[in-house]
Protein backbone atom coordinates (compact mmCIF):
# COMPACT_ATOMS: atom_id res chain seq x y z
CA UNK A 1 0.00 0.00 0.00
CA UNK A 2 2.80 2.56 0.86
CA UNK A 3 6.12 1.00 -0.82
CA UNK A 4 7.97 3.50 0.47
CA UNK A 5 7.43 2.92 3.79
CA UNK A 6 9.12 -0.63 4.44
CA UNK A 7 11.73 -0.29 1.72
CA UNK A 8 14.70 -0.48 3.81
CA UNK A 9 13.49 -3.68 5.01
CA UNK A 10 13.87 -5.05 2.01
CA UNK A 11 10.45 -6.38 1.06
CA UNK A 12 9.19 -8.43 0.32
CA UNK A 13 8.77 -10.89 3.17
CA UNK A 14 8.92 -14.54 2.49
CA UNK A 15 5.10 -14.71 4.08
CA UNK A 16 3.29 -11.97 1.60
CA UNK A 17 -0.14 -12.18 3.71
CA UNK A 18 1.79 -9.09 5.82
CA UNK A 19 1.37 -5.57 4.16
CA UNK A 20 2.59 -2.67 6.20
CA UNK A 21 1.58 0.87 5.70
CA UNK A 22 1.59 4.31 7.18
CA UNK A 23 -1.62 5.17 8.29
CA UNK A 24 -2.15 8.75 6.91
CA UNK A 25 -5.13 10.72 6.22
CA UNK A 26 -5.15 10.57 2.53
CA UNK A 27 -5.03 6.90 2.31
CA UNK A 28 -7.67 5.43 4.86
CA UNK A 29 -11.56 7.25 5.27
CA UNK A 30 -11.19 9.97 6.84
CA UNK A 31 -13.30 9.11 9.55
CA UNK A 32 -10.95 6.13 10.55
CA UNK A 33 -7.69 7.94 10.42
CA UNK A 34 -9.35 10.61 12.26
CA UNK A 35 -10.63 8.66 14.77
CA UNK A 36 -7.12 6.05 15.26
CA UNK A 37 -4.90 9.63 15.60
CA UNK A 38 -7.27 11.02 18.11
CA UNK A 39 -7.06 7.98 20.31
CA UNK A 40 -3.02 7.56 19.74
CA UNK A 41 -1.77 10.48 18.90
CA UNK A 42 -0.03 9.57 15.80
CA UNK A 43 3.93 10.75 15.59
CA UNK A 44 4.48 14.91 14.32
CA UNK A 45 7.49 13.14 11.85
CA UNK A 46 7.49 10.30 9.90
CA UNK A 47 10.27 7.79 11.47
CA UNK A 48 13.61 8.18 9.70
CA UNK A 49 13.70 5.04 7.43
CA UNK A 50 10.44 6.40 6.12
CA UNK A 51 11.90 9.99 5.47
CA UNK A 52 15.13 8.70 3.92
CA UNK A 53 13.47 6.03 2.03
CA UNK A 54 14.19 6.06 -1.76
CA UNK A 55 11.00 8.44 -3.10
CA UNK A 56 10.38 10.09 0.19
CA UNK A 57 9.83 14.25 -0.75
CA UNK A 58 11.99 16.05 1.10
CA UNK A 59 11.30 19.83 2.32
CA UNK A 60 7.57 18.93 2.75
CA UNK A 61 4.77 20.99 5.09
CA UNK A 62 4.72 19.50 8.43
CA UNK A 63 2.73 16.09 7.73
CA UNK A 64 -0.56 15.05 9.18
CA UNK A 65 0.09 12.80 11.92
CA UNK A 66 1.76 9.12 11.12
CA UNK A 67 0.48 5.72 13.32
CA UNK A 68 2.59 2.86 12.20
CA UNK A 69 0.11 0.14 11.18
CA UNK A 70 0.43 -3.47 9.90
CA UNK A 71 -2.30 -5.39 8.49
CA UNK A 72 -2.62 -9.11 8.20
CA UNK A 73 -5.51 -11.01 6.65
CA UNK A 74 -5.58 -13.79 9.46
CA UNK A 75 -3.21 -14.04 12.21
CA UNK A 76 -1.10 -16.63 13.77
CA UNK A 77 1.30 -16.67 16.22
CA UNK A 78 4.35 -17.25 13.64
CA UNK A 79 2.98 -14.02 11.50
CA UNK A 80 1.94 -12.15 14.79
CA UNK A 81 5.55 -12.21 15.95
CA UNK A 82 6.61 -11.41 12.64
CA UNK A 83 4.53 -8.35 13.22
CA UNK A 84 5.89 -7.57 16.29
CA UNK A 85 9.60 -7.73 14.47
CA UNK A 86 8.24 -4.41 12.73
CA UNK A 87 7.52 -2.90 15.51
CA UNK A 88 4.85 -0.94 14.08
CA UNK A 89 2.25 0.35 16.85
CA UNK A 90 -0.77 -0.80 15.37
CA UNK A 91 -1.11 -4.47 14.37
CA UNK A 92 -4.16 -5.38 13.23
CA UNK A 93 -5.83 -8.78 11.76
CA UNK A 94 -8.65 -7.80 9.00
CA UNK A 95 -9.82 -11.45 9.12
CA UNK A 96 -10.36 -14.35 6.68
CA UNK A 97 -11.97 -13.11 3.78
CA UNK A 98 -12.60 -9.55 4.64
CA UNK A 99 -12.41 -7.21 2.23
CA UNK A 100 -9.98 -4.49 3.13
CA UNK A 101 -12.25 -1.49 2.71
CA UNK A 102 -15.05 -2.35 4.92
CA UNK A 103 -12.54 -3.87 7.49
CA UNK A 104 -10.59 -0.44 7.68
CA UNK A 105 -14.51 0.42 8.56
CA UNK A 106 -14.61 -1.56 11.55
CA UNK A 107 -13.99 -0.60 14.83
CA UNK A 108 -10.85 -1.87 15.76
CA UNK A 109 -9.52 1.45 17.68
CA UNK A 110 -12.30 0.53 20.35
CA UNK A 111 -9.29 0.98 22.86
CA UNK A 112 -10.25 3.64 25.37
CA UNK A 113 -8.09 7.18 24.28
CA UNK A 114 -4.13 7.63 25.58
CA UNK A 115 -4.24 9.70 28.01
CA UNK A 116 -0.27 10.42 26.72
CA UNK A 117 -0.30 9.81 23.13
CA UNK A 118 3.34 10.06 23.06
CA UNK A 119 4.08 6.71 25.69
CA UNK A 120 5.34 4.29 24.24
CA UNK A 121 3.00 1.14 23.49
CA UNK A 122 1.72 -1.10 21.25
CA UNK A 123 -1.85 -2.10 19.92
CA UNK A 124 -3.21 -5.60 18.66
CA UNK A 125 -6.48 -6.32 17.04
CA UNK A 126 -7.80 -10.07 16.35
CA UNK A 127 -10.86 -11.85 15.56
CA UNK A 128 -12.38 -13.91 17.91
CA UNK A 129 -11.71 -16.66 16.04
CA UNK A 130 -8.18 -16.20 15.79
CA UNK A 131 -7.26 -15.37 19.54
CA UNK A 132 -9.42 -18.38 20.44
CA UNK A 133 -6.56 -20.95 20.94
CA UNK A 134 -3.60 -18.22 19.70
CA UNK A 135 -2.73 -17.47 23.04
CA UNK A 136 -2.36 -14.23 22.35
CA UNK A 137 -1.27 -13.49 25.74
CA UNK A 138 1.87 -15.13 25.80
CA UNK A 139 2.58 -13.48 22.85
CA UNK A 140 1.77 -9.92 24.32
CA UNK A 141 4.00 -11.15 27.04
CA UNK A 142 6.99 -12.28 24.81
CA UNK A 143 6.69 -8.46 23.44
CA UNK A 144 6.67 -6.44 26.74
CA UNK A 145 10.16 -8.40 27.67
CA UNK A 146 11.44 -7.92 24.29
CA UNK A 147 10.40 -3.91 24.13
CA UNK A 148 11.96 -3.64 27.95
CA UNK A 149 8.48 -2.65 29.70
CA UNK A 150 8.46 -5.82 31.51
CA UNK A 151 10.94 -7.54 34.07
CA UNK A 152 10.96 -11.00 33.68
CA UNK A 153 10.37 -12.28 36.98
CA UNK A 154 6.78 -10.44 37.34
CA UNK A 155 5.89 -11.61 33.63
CA UNK A 156 4.08 -14.62 34.98
CA UNK A 157 1.59 -12.95 36.98
CA UNK A 158 1.14 -10.16 34.47
CA UNK A 159 0.60 -12.96 31.76
CA UNK A 160 -1.92 -14.64 34.24
CA UNK A 161 -3.99 -11.78 34.95
CA UNK A 162 -4.16 -10.63 31.28
CA UNK A 163 -5.00 -14.36 30.48
CA UNK A 164 -8.22 -13.99 32.45
CA UNK A 165 -8.87 -10.77 30.80
CA UNK A 166 -8.46 -12.78 27.53
CA UNK A 167 -10.60 -15.41 28.31
CA UNK A 168 -13.21 -13.66 29.71
CA UNK A 169 -13.11 -10.92 26.71
CA UNK A 170 -13.65 -14.26 24.42
CA UNK A 171 -15.75 -16.66 26.60
CA UNK A 172 -18.27 -13.91 27.80
CA UNK A 173 -17.85 -11.31 26.04
CA UNK A 174 -17.76 -11.97 22.13
CA UNK A 175 -18.81 -15.34 22.24
CA UNK A 176 -21.53 -14.10 24.62
CA UNK A 177 -21.12 -17.37 27.07
CA UNK A 178 -22.50 -17.27 30.32
CA UNK A 179 -20.60 -19.36 33.54
CA UNK A 180 -24.20 -20.39 34.77
CA UNK A 181 -24.50 -22.96 32.83
CA UNK A 182 -21.74 -25.04 34.33
CA UNK A 183 -23.17 -24.94 37.54
CA UNK A 184 -26.16 -27.41 36.58
CA UNK A 185 -25.87 -30.57 36.71
CA UNK A 186 -23.69 -31.90 33.55
CA UNK A 187 -23.41 -28.71 32.18
CA UNK A 188 -20.15 -28.33 31.52
CA UNK A 189 -21.39 -30.83 28.64
CA UNK A 190 -23.53 -28.10 27.69
CA UNK A 191 -21.33 -25.57 27.99
CA UNK A 192 -18.90 -26.68 25.86
CA UNK A 193 -21.40 -27.52 22.76
CA UNK A 194 -22.17 -23.72 23.23
CA UNK A 195 -19.02 -22.93 23.00
CA UNK A 196 -18.61 -24.89 19.92
CA UNK A 197 -21.70 -23.55 18.18
CA UNK A 198 -20.97 -20.00 18.70
CA UNK A 199 -17.84 -20.68 17.15
CA UNK A 200 -18.94 -21.72 13.85
CA UNK A 201 -20.92 -18.56 13.68
CA UNK A 202 -19.22 -16.16 11.37
CA UNK A 203 -20.94 -13.35 12.90
CA UNK A 204 -19.84 -14.33 15.70
CA UNK A 205 -16.08 -15.53 15.12
CA UNK A 206 -15.55 -12.16 13.37
CA UNK A 207 -15.84 -9.87 16.49
CA UNK A 208 -12.90 -8.19 17.69
CA UNK A 209 -10.94 -8.65 20.32
CA UNK A 210 -8.32 -6.21 20.95
CA UNK A 211 -5.18 -5.42 23.30
CA UNK A 212 -3.75 -2.29 24.03
CA UNK A 213 -0.38 -1.61 26.04
CA UNK A 214 1.25 1.23 27.42
CA UNK A 215 3.95 1.71 29.96
CA UNK A 216 5.75 4.57 31.49
CA UNK A 217 8.70 4.63 34.04
CA UNK A 218 6.25 3.28 36.93
CA UNK A 219 3.56 1.39 35.39
CA UNK A 220 2.39 -1.23 32.66
CA UNK A 221 -1.39 -0.68 31.41
CA UNK A 222 -3.26 -2.98 29.58
CA UNK A 223 -6.77 -2.94 27.81
CA UNK A 224 -8.28 -5.73 26.68
CA UNK A 225 -11.31 -4.48 24.85
CA UNK A 226 -14.52 -6.91 23.61
CA UNK A 227 -17.48 -6.41 21.50
CA UNK A 228 -19.48 -8.70 23.42
CA UNK A 229 -22.41 -7.62 25.08
CA UNK A 230 -21.11 -6.56 27.96
CA UNK A 231 -21.94 -6.71 31.95
CA UNK A 232 -23.01 -5.72 34.93
CA UNK A 233 -19.56 -4.15 36.35
CA UNK A 234 -21.31 -4.21 40.23
CA UNK A 235 -21.69 -7.77 40.03
CA UNK A 236 -17.77 -8.70 39.47
CA UNK A 237 -16.65 -10.53 42.00
CA UNK A 238 -13.72 -9.36 44.06
CA UNK A 239 -13.89 -12.31 45.89
CA UNK A 240 -15.44 -16.04 45.39
CA UNK A 241 -16.62 -18.67 47.00
CA UNK A 242 -13.76 -21.09 46.52
CA UNK A 243 -16.50 -24.04 45.45
CA UNK A 244 -17.87 -21.49 42.86
CA UNK A 245 -16.88 -22.79 39.35
CA UNK A 246 -16.56 -19.56 37.49
CA UNK A 247 -15.54 -16.27 38.97
CA UNK A 248 -11.94 -16.72 39.91
CA UNK A 249 -10.60 -14.94 36.55
CA UNK A 250 -11.54 -11.30 38.87
CA UNK A 251 -10.01 -12.75 41.85
CA UNK A 252 -6.75 -13.62 40.19
CA UNK A 253 -6.60 -10.31 38.48
CA UNK A 254 -8.00 -7.76 41.56
CA UNK A 255 -5.29 -10.38 43.65
CA UNK A 256 -2.03 -9.79 41.37
CA UNK A 257 -2.71 -6.49 39.53
CA UNK A 258 -1.87 -3.11 41.16
CA UNK A 259 -5.60 -1.93 39.55
CA UNK A 260 -7.92 -3.30 37.77
CA UNK A 261 -10.51 -1.42 35.86
CA UNK A 262 -13.81 -2.24 34.37
CA UNK A 263 -15.38 0.53 31.52
CA UNK A 264 -17.83 0.36 28.65
CA UNK A 265 -20.19 -1.63 30.59
CA UNK A 266 -18.08 -4.43 31.10
CA UNK A 267 -16.63 -4.60 27.16
CA UNK A 268 -13.29 -3.22 28.52
CA UNK A 269 -10.90 -4.62 30.96
CA UNK A 270 -7.51 -2.29 32.10
CA UNK A 271 -5.09 -3.95 33.91
CA UNK A 272 -2.41 -1.98 35.64
CA UNK A 273 1.17 -3.42 36.86
CA UNK A 274 3.82 -1.70 38.63
CA UNK A 275 7.02 -1.89 36.75
CA UNK B 1 -4.00 -30.02 27.28
CA UNK B 2 -3.08 -33.43 26.89
CA UNK B 3 -3.67 -36.33 29.20
CA UNK B 4 -1.74 -39.84 29.28
CA UNK B 5 -3.71 -42.53 31.53
CA UNK B 6 -2.56 -45.41 33.71
CA UNK B 7 -3.76 -47.79 36.20
CA UNK B 8 -1.95 -49.31 39.22
CA UNK B 9 -3.44 -51.48 41.50
CA UNK B 10 -7.08 -49.45 42.74
CA UNK B 11 -5.79 -46.27 41.42
CA UNK B 12 -5.63 -44.58 37.94
CA UNK B 13 -3.38 -41.80 37.00
CA UNK B 14 -4.14 -38.91 34.81
CA UNK B 15 -0.90 -37.43 33.98
CA UNK B 16 -1.81 -33.43 32.18
CA UNK B 17 0.56 -32.26 29.91
CA UNK B 18 0.83 -28.61 28.84
CA UNK B 19 -1.55 -25.57 29.46
CA UNK B 20 -5.19 -26.60 31.19
CA UNK B 21 -7.42 -23.65 30.17
CA UNK B 22 -10.78 -22.19 28.69
CA UNK B 23 -10.00 -23.99 25.42
CA UNK B 24 -9.75 -27.43 27.11
CA UNK B 25 -13.67 -27.63 28.41
CA UNK B 26 -14.22 -30.69 25.50
CA UNK B 27 -11.88 -32.67 27.31
CA UNK B 28 -14.27 -33.15 30.57
CA UNK B 29 -16.20 -35.72 29.02
CA UNK B 30 -13.48 -37.73 28.22
CA UNK B 31 -12.11 -37.87 32.17
CA UNK B 32 -16.05 -38.15 33.36
CA UNK B 33 -15.79 -41.23 30.97
CA UNK B 34 -12.24 -42.34 32.28
CA UNK B 35 -14.66 -42.58 36.00
CA UNK B 36 -17.09 -44.15 34.15
CA UNK B 37 -14.58 -47.16 33.45
CA UNK B 38 -13.24 -47.33 37.04
CA UNK B 39 -16.34 -47.57 38.45
CA UNK B 40 -17.04 -50.27 36.82
CA UNK B 41 -13.55 -51.80 37.80
CA UNK B 42 -13.58 -51.14 41.05
CA UNK B 43 -10.74 -48.37 41.10
CA UNK B 44 -11.23 -46.26 43.49
CA UNK B 45 -8.44 -43.48 43.47
CA UNK B 46 -8.18 -41.06 40.11
CA UNK B 47 -4.81 -39.33 40.67
CA UNK B 48 -4.57 -36.32 38.79
CA UNK B 49 -0.68 -36.15 37.68
CA UNK B 50 0.01 -31.74 37.33
CA UNK B 51 4.13 -32.41 37.83
CA UNK B 52 4.52 -32.22 34.08
CA UNK B 53 1.25 -29.50 33.43
CA UNK B 54 2.64 -25.77 32.36
CA UNK B 55 -0.29 -23.42 33.32
CA UNK B 56 -3.97 -23.27 34.51
CA UNK B 57 -6.30 -21.06 34.03
CA UNK B 58 -9.23 -19.92 36.49
CA UNK B 59 -11.13 -22.02 34.28
CA UNK B 60 -9.21 -25.07 34.13
CA UNK B 61 -9.56 -24.86 37.81
CA UNK B 62 -13.15 -24.74 37.32
CA UNK B 63 -12.42 -28.22 35.52
CA UNK B 64 -11.09 -29.58 38.63
CA UNK B 65 -14.00 -28.23 40.77
CA UNK B 66 -16.29 -30.62 37.93
CA UNK B 67 -13.96 -33.95 37.98
CA UNK B 68 -13.99 -33.79 41.72
CA UNK B 69 -17.99 -33.91 42.33
CA UNK B 70 -18.04 -36.12 39.44
CA UNK B 71 -15.57 -38.19 41.20
CA UNK B 72 -17.40 -38.24 44.66
CA UNK B 73 -20.92 -39.33 42.66
CA UNK B 74 -18.89 -42.17 41.63
CA UNK B 75 -17.38 -43.24 44.97
CA UNK B 76 -13.72 -42.28 43.49
CA UNK B 77 -11.25 -40.04 45.67
CA UNK B 78 -9.34 -37.58 43.58
CA UNK B 79 -6.34 -36.61 44.34
CA UNK B 80 -4.12 -33.66 42.51
CA UNK B 81 -0.33 -34.41 43.05
CA UNK B 82 2.90 -32.48 42.05
CA UNK B 83 1.80 -29.17 40.57
CA UNK B 84 4.70 -26.53 40.52
CA UNK B 85 5.41 -23.51 39.24
CA UNK B 86 2.84 -21.36 37.88
CA UNK B 87 0.09 -24.24 38.12
CA UNK B 88 0.49 -24.14 42.37
CA UNK B 89 0.57 -20.57 42.36
CA UNK B 90 -3.00 -20.53 40.69
CA UNK B 91 -4.31 -22.99 43.11
CA UNK B 92 -3.15 -21.39 45.97
CA UNK B 93 -4.49 -18.27 45.28
CA UNK B 94 -7.86 -20.27 45.12
CA UNK B 95 -7.26 -21.87 47.85
CA UNK B 96 -8.31 -24.79 46.65
CA UNK B 97 -6.42 -26.78 48.80
CA UNK B 98 -9.57 -26.25 51.17
CA UNK B 99 -11.78 -28.72 48.88
CA UNK B 100 -9.60 -30.49 46.79
CA UNK B 101 -6.64 -33.03 48.05
CA UNK B 102 -3.46 -32.00 46.98
CA UNK B 103 0.01 -34.18 47.35
CA UNK B 104 3.31 -32.40 46.33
Amino acid sequence: MDAAHHDRRAEPPADAALRGFSLLRDRVPADMAARVAARFGGADQLPADVSAAPGARQNEPPREPVVETLLMDRADRDRLRAAFDRGPFLTVELGEGADEAAALLDDWSGAPAADHPDLPGFYLSLTTGSAYGLQCPVLVCDELVRRGALDPQRRSNVELCLHEAVANAIVHGNLGLSSSVKGEPGGYRRFSEMMRDRLGDPAVVRRRLDIFCRWNERSIAIAVVDQGGGFDTELAPAVSGNRARSGRGFVFMRTLASRVTVTDGGRCTVLQFDR
Amino acid sequence: MDFKTTNTGDATDVRLTGRLEFTDHDKIPDIVELLDQMAGNGRRRLVIDMSALEFIDSAGLGMLLILQEEAESREIKMIVSGPAGDVRRSIELARLSEIITIEP
